[in-house]
């Protein structure tokens, strides 16, 4: 539920107060786009805590550029496996696992 | 592909719609409207003798200031300051203030009342007696003196007696230059009896704004009772303060005993009814006037908590005081704003004097980048992907990031609260055409500045987009924004305008800055190239 809402108000964000900061975000992914990946993958508290922490780490003091998202728990339940199906991809870091996008994922962004 | 288009497009629509709305509805329904459904019938329950008082308005209420003058009582006491106009009626409660300064008139230029017509009058006593209640509502009160002028900082006091069937009543009220008094209730024999803080002023002129009762108790703890959404009743103890608000005014009680209690009823129309309960020996202090910051700190500190900024009020206070204290400075609210949007530069300086070093960085591996630009072209995502990638390897990133800017979001919101709600703002000036920073820019050039100087920032700033048509949408995004900013008040846009300037200006010393380089650049290589060839 909460997550739900989560997700709809990040849906918001994007189409909306995202333009006024003019898609000046350092990173890939960007941090809606982050926030959007964790609250998606990850358990509230720690997508609230990551995402929290990424956007104090979004201004000129730190350098920026390709930051994945790390969850602990993946979970995958695929109806149907191909290149273009899979969201995606999980590589082990440590105990945990970046959470990668699949650039050939056809479905919906969100 | 169409299904990636369509939640692109609604919302585009949807935006526009929200437009048309906005600005239909304000120009239908111009923001009086709260103040013409305040009809005079309400309350009948709960004060009867109030109603009493006001069964000769006609319902047909339109301004506040015409419904006084139809109520039947008649004045007992004028108390005239500098500021005010204070009338006190034969039931001894403050029937009518009047507000000189010509800043506080209406629209229509009317003087301000800030005494409602409807709903009870501040320092109404009412009894738990039924009996005595009739019999108090049928007597008049006789004063001690009928009219009493209040030089620069002075005093002056009154006492009201009530001689009621085995039982006086007497209201010795001190009142003071500043809008605030002392009053003491006494009765010859204990009676339960409450005292009324009165209807808030009623002078609603703009939207948005929070209208109610405000109970400040205990700890540090506010409560607040919205017009229209008030829910049985609420009993208060440990408060030391009580405010009856609209927007810049309001009646406050304050200094009474921390065991009193504080009740907040509704009436007919869920609207805050508040009340003390009276003592014998009753004492306590009020205020009726304007929402001054300093005014109201120079009679009691305490009262500071009476001026609201909705729930944003913990960054809007803050923001206000730093406006105050440029304004002390500067004596202009309009320079006042423009300095603080330096200030607000100044503290994000680090930040983009870094963003102005990487960005000479950039430069040098600016064919590489485009090289990756050209490799994914089809595909937004990798693309960017790749270049934050390259950014990284290279130590230098041109993008400002997402926290400088959202910081900014809460900036722009609390001067907006502060512009709707600080009475001081008010009818302030800047420079030229700008006749009211709290109301639109009836000449609609700030929106307009504004608009064209987001569109150039715009154009030199370096930005980063995954979704092309969210690039679309951005496109647009100063005019919709000049749409929206018409009906903003004029110190807003300002701020924006202002704003936008500054990061333009410093855009363009980066890339002069980088243009002068490249040419130092160009010329070592031209020169080298000569040294070969020799």
């Amino acid at each position: 539920m909460v997550r739900k809402l989560f997700l709809k108000l990040l849906w918001l964000y994007r189409h909306s107060f995202s333009l006024v900061t003019r898609g000046a975000c350092r990173h890939y992914p960007s941090c809606s786009e982050y926030a959007l990946w964790q609250f998606e993958r990850n358990t509230l508290p720690r997508a609230f805590g990551a995402t929290f922490l990424r956007i104090c780490r979004c201004n000129q003091l730190f350098d920026g550029g390709i930051d994945y998202p790390v969850i602990s728990k993946p979970t995958i339940k695929p109806t149907e496996l191909s290149i273009n199906t899979i969201k995606y991809w999980f590589v082990p870091t440590k105990r945990n696992y970046f959470l990668i996008k699949n650039f050939k994922f056809k479905g919906s962004q969100c | 592909m169409l299904d990636k288009f369509t939640p692109n497009q609604r919302l585009l629509v949807a935006v526009a719609l929200s437009f048309l709305f906005f600005i239909g509805y304000t120009t239908i329904f111009p923001p009086k409207a709260p103040n013409s459904e305040e009809n005079a019938t309400q309350a009948a329950v709960v004060k009867p003798s109030a109603a009493q008082a006001h069964s000769s308005v006609t319902t047909e209420a339109s301004a506040p200031a015409q419904e006084i003058k139809t109520v039947s009582t008649d004045t007992l006491t004028t108390i005239s300051a500098k500021e005010f106009t204070l009338k006190i009626d034969t039931l001894g409660r403050i029937s009518s203030l009047i507000l000189s300064d010509k800043k506080h008139n209406g629209k229509d230029g009317q003087l301000s009342e800030l005494v409602s017509g409807a709903g009870a009058k501040p320092l109404y006593i009412r009894f738990a007696d039924e009996a005595l209640n009739a019999a108090a509502s049928k007597t008049a009160y006789a004063s001690s003196a009928s009219s009493i002028v209040l030089g620069e900082n002075g005093k002056g006091t009154v006492t009201l007696t009530q001689n009621l069937p085995e039982l006086t009543v007497t209201k010795t009220l001190t009142f003071y230059a500043d809008g605030h008094y002392d009053a003491k209730v006494n009765l010859s024999s204990e009676k339960r009896y409450y005292v009324y803080l009165g209807q808030h002023p009623q002078i609603v002129e703009k939207m948005m704004t929070v209208v109610g009762s405000m109970i400040y108790a205990g700890d540090n703890l506010t409560t607040i009772f919205k017009d229209g959404d008030v829910e049985g009743r609420s009993i208060f103890t440990d408060v030391h303060m009580a405010s009856a608000f609209d927007q810049y005014y309001a009646s406050i009680m304050y200094g009474f005993d921390k065991s009193t209690q504080v009740v907040v009823e509704r009436d007919t129309k869920d609207n805050p009814v508040t009340y003390l309960e009276g003592a014998n020996n009753f004492t306590f202090s009020g205020y009726i006037g304007p929402k001054e910051y300093k005014t109201l700190e120079s009679i009691n500190p305490i009262l500071v908590n009476a001026i609201e900024y909705g729930w944003f009020t913990f960054v809007a206070a803050p923001i206000f005081k730093i406006l105050m204290y440029l304004h002390g400075m500067i004596g202009n609210w309009g320079w006042s704003i423009v300095a603080l949007t330096v200030l607000i530069r100044i503290i994000l300086y680090p930040l983009t004097h870094k963003g102005m070093v990487s960005m000479q960085k950039i430069k040098e591996i600016a064919p590489r980048i485009k090289e990756v630009q050209e490799k994914y072209k089809g595909d937004p995502q990798r693309m960017n992907a790749a270049v934050m990638e390259m950014y990284k390897k290279h130590g230098a990133n041109p993008l400002g990031g997402c926290l400088p800017l959202l910081l900014q979001i809460p900036v722009f919101f609390a001067i907006y609260r502060v512009l709707l709600n600080a009475v001081e703002l008010q009818g302030a000036e800047w420079v030229m055409w700008v006749h009211d920073l709290s109301r639109m820019d009836p000449y609609y050039i700030l929106p307009i500045l504004m608009g064209a100087t987001m569109f150039y920032q715009q154009r030199i700033t370096p930005s980063n987009f995954t979704d092309p048509l969210q690039e679309k949408i951005f496109k647009y995004l100063p005019l919709i924004f000049t749409f929206f900013f018409f009906t903003f008040p004029a110190g807003l846009v300002l701020y924006w305008f202002v704003n936008n300037i500054f990061s333009i200006a410093q855009q363009y010393m980066v890339n002069k800055q980088f243009e002068a380089a490249r040419m130092a650049r160009h010329e070592a290589h031209l020169a080298e190239k000569h040294h070969e060839k020799d």
